[in-house]
């Protein structure tokens, strides 16, 4: 039995700040779009994945049905006036049990992710953290309870290594009805198990840069792994 | 209350090909009832005039040998194996006719709701011409308290208008536009749309 019974990618956001004229998960950084990566990254582990669609929702929805027909795709045509908490509700009304949600713009390690799945065998909540490296980050704090790392508290101004990476596990109803921040709807779990992900998210041109030479050694450990 | 009624098109959605032109290649009009179609399904021609048409040219062909025809149409296995698992909450809604679309009702063994006709001395009686969305009102009289629609095209838009949950889908050839633009969700693969319609 899998530990997720599928993946939601919010993938229907203007990417505003980036500025590139199209969602950021149709970026391509050497040479693959980083919604591209992320489905073949989660593929392995779950049965669907389900992509949030709405700013240039044609450009995504042709390129999922050339690239990656296996997807399921929910619109959020209210993507303007909505947040990320409703369009990962969304696409997870598509699955049940327990679902894993990322936001499209983030490059992830396979193995971290392997990880971060691994651990969601015993639990309900697991909370993705990375390494604090974001211009506008939520800090994330952590603390050994009983020989595991659990979140214990999300934060914009105290400081730690750690930032909320934006990808966790949860039901797939745990976004009914959210407001605010998907992060404020988890602070309820809290204290909850952290998995930490090697990623880089894509929010600036600043952060593109940041992410190539971290794809680069995606790409070369993949061909190394693939014995090309 | 009877709970979730599961509604599909038939033609380019639970069959992997449309069916009237597999009746027109009969007749060798195949190509031209192709485009006639592909010009409805994209709605650039009003459903029911270019279906009074269709029917006006398929009506040469007997309609046992039609039955036939449509009896040998692929269907889509996946589809086909989640309507045979709940056929008493599954229907076909289809602006095809009855008396044509039989042989694939029967397999599935589950509801429908199509155009109507009859075969008279005189040759095909087209009596009524259906529209998706008086299905959709006739399975809320029947009880069912939420509807999750299935279709493609142009003239699945009021039954998706009317469905709770509307899925465009674009396993045999793109959804149109308009269908895509009425839906809540939209599926390539009838693998990945039967897992979902599970979950849902």
């Amino acid at each position: 039995m899998r530990n997720v019974a599928g993946a939601v990618i919010a993938a229907a956001g203007l990417g505003s700040r980036l500025g590139m004229g199209m969602p950021k998960c149709m970026i391509e950084v050497n040479g693959r779009t980083i919604l591209s990566r992320l489905i073949e990254t989660l593929s392995p582990h779950v049965p669907l994945v389900s992509v949030v669609v709405g700013y240039r929702e044609d450009m995504v929805i042709e390129y999922c049905a050339r690239h990656h027909p296996e997807v399921a795709i929910a619109r959020n045509p209210d993507f303007r006036s909505t947040n990320t908490a409703y369009s990962l509700f969304k696409g997870a009304q598509v699955l049940n049990g327990k679902v894993l949600y990322l936001d499209g713009d983030i490059i992830i390690s396979p193995a971290s992710l392997s990880q971060l799945v691994d651990r969601t065998a015993q639990d309900d909540v697991v909370i993705g953290v990375t390494e604090a490296k974001s211009k506008d980050p939520v800090f994330v704090n952590c603390r050994e309870i009983k020989d595991t790392a659990m979140v214990t508290q999300f934060s914009r101004c105290e400081e730690s290594r750690h930032e909320w990476a934006n990808v966790f596990v949860a039901p797939h109803d745990i976004l009914k009805g959210a407001n605010g921040y998907v992060y404020e709807c988890l602070e309820r779990f809290l204290p909850a198990p952290a998995a930490y992900l090697d990623l880089h998210e894509v929010d600036t041109a600043e952060d593109l840069e940041q992410a190539k030479p971290f794809v680069m050694n995606l790409d070369s450990a993949r061909r190394q792994h693939q014995g090309v | 209350m009877k709970g979730t009624a599961y509604c599909f098109d038939l033609d380019g959605t639970l069959t992997t090909t449309e069916i009237l032109p597999c009746i027109a290649s009969e007749i060798g009009v195949a190509e031209e009832m192709a485009t006639l179609t592909r010009a409805t399904i994209e709605g650039h021609i009003p459903f029911e005039p270019s279906f009074r048409l269709r029917c006006l040219i398929l009506g040469r062909v007997p309609s046992d040998r039609i039955r036939e025809i449509v009896a040998s149409v692929p269907l889509n296995e996946s589809i086909f194996s989640f309507i045979r698992s709940r056929r008493d909450r599954c229907y076909i809604v289809t602006g095809n006719l009855d008396i044509w679309v039989r042989p694939i009702v029967e397999a599935c063994g589950c509801g429908l709701f199509s155009s109507v006709a009859s075969d008279e001395e005189s040759g095909l009686k087209l009596h009524s011409v259906l529209q998706k969305s008086d299905a959709m009102n006739a399975l809320r009289q029947q009880g069912h308290d939420r509807i999750v629609a299935v279709g493609d095209g142009m003239n699945d838009v009021p039954m998706f208008g009317a469905a709770d949950v509307a899925i465009a889908y674009g396993g045999v050839h793109p959804p149109s536009p308009a269908a895509v633009l009425a839906s809540q969700y939209v599926v390539y693969d009838g693998d990945t749309l039967c897992e979902m319609l599970r979950a849902l």
